[in-house]
């Protein structure tokens, strides 16, 4: 409703805004966010949170890149930097699960982690792919980016996991109570660390869709993606508290994103302004949205 | 609620009864002014309103204590006494000595002991039941509204608010006494009101000459309700479990028990007696400190409520909001949690024949539900339970154990619950009985154990199941001797 009211009205500001081009040009742009989105949806719905997921995205892209740049072919660079994150996921469930400390707090020490990590590997230095690995991030499938299509199935199949499968439903069950669950027979443990892992894959390929658009990278180009993919699933009503909210509901936080930005930038508005926009639009999102269970 | 008239004396105590929903707790949010009647007069030694607000309310005398917790855990008893109005020096700073000495002053006077510096949050329960009506005394109220203060108690913390309740009464406060445990009300109450559907339908002046528990009951329900009574028979089929020496902490006392296909073997202790611990335990959710468990002849571990489950038990925990149900999940999610991996071979979930499954039991265990995908946060508490026993029946479980499986519901839905029971049982399947409701487990169990300091004391069989052997055991106290 509100993205339909507010691409009409950026349409009417300028009529280039609901071009086909300029369309897809706003799925391109978030299409990043996007699969970090759903990585933090899944995490969130099952009642975690991962706040490394930025310096995980910044770690594989300069680990890439400086295979790149000493030789290796591109091909195991670039699977050795969708390979990192899954591992850097697997680490967080693991100390989460095991030492049962507040993933909120655990996550953002490893966030410092890896982004020191990933410091020390380029050595605060701009890297760069040399060209190589274009396709995912600049390419196009039948006249439609790579990476949207990436996005889209991505969505899909988280979708389909939460709703469809035993491994989602339990994830949500945990989400809605972890104790119950723990008390119906779920191994609570390794379904974290599963899931955490599972949202590193979905890391890596944000990541791998990050650099192959980019073409080099700083280790700090990931900085800022764990709280925009929280923002947007939260915008799009998947709560703090777990168990609640759709995965189609976080990709359209996504969406409602992605248009703001873009329509501003149409209409020429300072950066500076937009994120001043931005952040007035998360916190009135989870405003109303709260107001409506006050009421309730 | 619909044209209740009601009075209270000073210096007496008048029972409040009625079932949930019965309009007991509007008519106390409305004598507390946090709701307007929709017309009717309060009058206040012969000050008249038509409505009250919370202020009024306080400043009239009256105050209410709320089953919820209002006292804040980090600070302590002293200044959660006086919390919201501080005693203060000129310059508005806490006057310490002078909270600790005057809130010592009040507690002294309800003739109980707390620690004064304490902080609330390393009291007991009933401890912090205690500050709460200190705290309601020390704004030295006309009339006071307790409401369930007796929920969470044993025999003996109920004994010492009772008592307190009568102590006050003496002092001139007039009381409003609410509780579901209608021997308490008959004990302590001069006067009982009874309230069903929002009407007052029976006000006894003279309880203790005319009044008795079935009384109170039948004019609750509307009707008689009989208290369910299950037969009775030999149980002579195999044994499916049974338990020796284990041991729920290092210094605990071994336990041995033994339980029959279509047996109820109930379990009868305070709480804080170690019965649910046990069982804690042998689900798999507690660990065990030695001890042998064999289900149907075959010696097993369980080191996770994973492993109970594979082995054929169930548990309905007795905290069903909190252990129980993921309140913001629907019917069916609660339903199904466990038995997922057995009905649907694969990775996937068939959704449809999911739902055929659930509503099958919904139907057969008679759960009252708009939908399958309503959240259970807004069934009643009957319901509930019932959506926590059809999971254990979906997973198939041949030992079910209950723990508590009526506190907080109703009349009516408690028998519905006890029948389900009696039904499992009778169709083969071993139940595992806790409870602080003694007729329940009369009505109910073929055996009975009682705990007592961990350790099981004793075995009740047929007649010896009556309420006297329970008590007198449960406390330790030599048969003759009474309470």
């Amino acid at each position: 409703m509100v993205i339909v009211v507010l691409s009409a009205l950026f349409g009417f500001l300028n009529p280039r805004f609901l071009s086909q081009g300029n369309l897809l040009a706003v799925f391109q742009q978030i299409a990043v966010l996007g699969i970090a989105t759903m990585s933090m949806t899944l995490l969130l719905i099952s009642g975690g949170i991962d706040l490394s997921i930025g310096s995980m995205i910044g770690l594989s892209g300069v680990v890439i890149c400086k295979m790149v740049m000493g030789g290796v072919p591109a091909f195991w660079a670039v699977l050795t930097g969708f390979v990192l994150p899954i591992g850097c996921g697997f680490l967080n469930g693991v100390i989460v699960s095991k030492s049962k400390c507040i993933p909120l707090i655990v996550t953002l020490g490893m966030n410092y982690v890896y982004y020191g990590l990933a410091l020390v590997i380029s050595g605060g230095l701009f890297l760069s792919l040399k060209g190589h690995f274009t396709f995912l991030g600049r390419g196009r499938l039948v006249g439609i980016p790579v990476s949207v299509v990436v996005l889209f199935l991505v969505v899909l199949a988280v979708h389909f996991l939460l709703r469809n499968t035993k491994f989602g439903r339990r994830l949500v069950v945990m989400g809605g109570n972890e104790q119950v669950a723990f008390l119906s027979g779920i191994n609570v443990d390794r379904l974290k660390i599963a899931n955490y892992t599972l949202s590193g894959v979905l890391v890596g390929l944000a990541s791998l869709v990050l650099i192959s658009r980019l073409g080099n990278i700083l280790a700090n180009a990931g900085e800022g993606y764990e709280l925009r993919a929280l923002a947007s699933a939260i915008i799009g009503g998947v709560t703090f508290e777990g168990g609640r909210g759709s995965v189609l509901g976080a990709f359209l936080g996504v969406v409602l994103l992605g248009i703001v930005q873009n329509g501003l930038n149409i209409l020429n508005v300072s950066s500076y302004f937009q994120t001043f926009t931005i952040g007035l639009i998360i916190v009135v999102a989870v405003v109303v949205s709260n107001l409506e269970k006050i009421r309730r | 609620m619909k044209g209740i008239s009601f009075d209270l004396y000073p210096g007496e105590i008048h029972g409040l009864v009625g079932e949930n929903g019965a309009g007991k707790s509007t008519f106390i949010k409305i004598l507390s002014g946090f709701l307007r009647p929709d017309g009717g007069e309060i009058a206040v030694h012969g000050q008249k309103f038509h409505f009250l607000t919370p202020h009024l309310a306080q400043s009239l005398g009256i105050q209410t204590i709320y089953q919820e917790n209002i006292l804040v855990p980090q600070i302590s008893v002293a200044e959660n006494v006086f919390a919201g109005r501080e005693i203060v020096s000129a310059l508005g700073i806490v006057n310490h000595r002078e909270t600790i000495a005057r809130a010592r002053r009040i507690i002294d006077s309800l003739g109980v002991s707390l620690p004064v510096e304490e902080r609330v949050e390393n009291l007991s329960v009933a401890e912090q039941q205690l500050v709460k009506i200190a705290r309601a005394i020390a704004f030295e109220p006309r009339v006071l509204i307790l409401d369930e203060p007796t929920a969470m108690f044993n025999v003996n913390e109920t004994r010492m608010v009772l008592d307190l309740v009568k102590n006050l009464a003496q002092r001139g406060i007039g009381i409003i006494y609410i509780s579901h445990r209608l021997e308490e009300v008959l004990e302590v109450a001069s006067r009982i009101t009874v309230l069903r559907d929002g009407y007052r339908v029976a006000c006894h002046n003279h309880v203790r000459e005319r009044v008795d528990l079935a009384t109170l009951t039948r004019e609750m329900a509307g009707r008689s309700v009989n208290v369910f009574q299950r037969e009775k028979g030999a149980i002579l089929s195999e044994v499916v479990l049974a338990v020796k020496e284990l041991r729920y902490a290092p210094s605990s006392p071994p336990v041995s028990f033994s339980l029959r296909r279509g047996e109820i073997l109930g379990i009868a202790g305070l709480v804080g007696s170690g019965r649910t611990e046990i069982f804690k335990t042998l689900f798999g959710f507690g660990r065990s400190y030695g001890g042998e468990i064999w289900i149907q002849g075959r010696q097993v571990t369980i080191r996770s409520p994973q492993d109970a489950i594979r082995y054929g038990l169930g548990y309905l925990t007795e905290d069903r909001q909190r252990t129980g149900l993921a309140l913001g999940l629907s019917v069916t999610k609660n339903a199904t949690i466990p038995s997922l991996g057995d009905h649907f071979g694969g990775f996937l979930i068939p959704l449809e024949k999911e739902r055929r499954l659930v509503e099958e039991y919904v139907k057969s265990l008679d759960v009252r539900t708009p939908s399958l995908e309503q959240e259970v946060r807004f069934l009643s508490g009957g319901n509930q339970q019932k959506v926590i026993l059809a999971r254990w029946l979906l997973k198939n479980s041949q030992i079910i154990i209950f723990d508590e499986p009526t506190i907080g519901i109703d009349v009516n839905a408690k028998s519905e619950i006890h029948r389900l029971i009696a039904r499992l049982a009778q169709e083969g399947k071993s139940i595992i009985l806790i409870s602080s409701e003694n007729p329940e487990l009369i009505a109910l169990c073929d055996r009975v154990l009682v705990v007592r300091h961990g350790q099981i004391v004793r075995e009740l069989t047929g007649d010896e199941i009556n309420e006297e052997n329970i008590i007198s055991c449960a406390f330790g106290v030599t048969a003759g001797e009474r309470l």
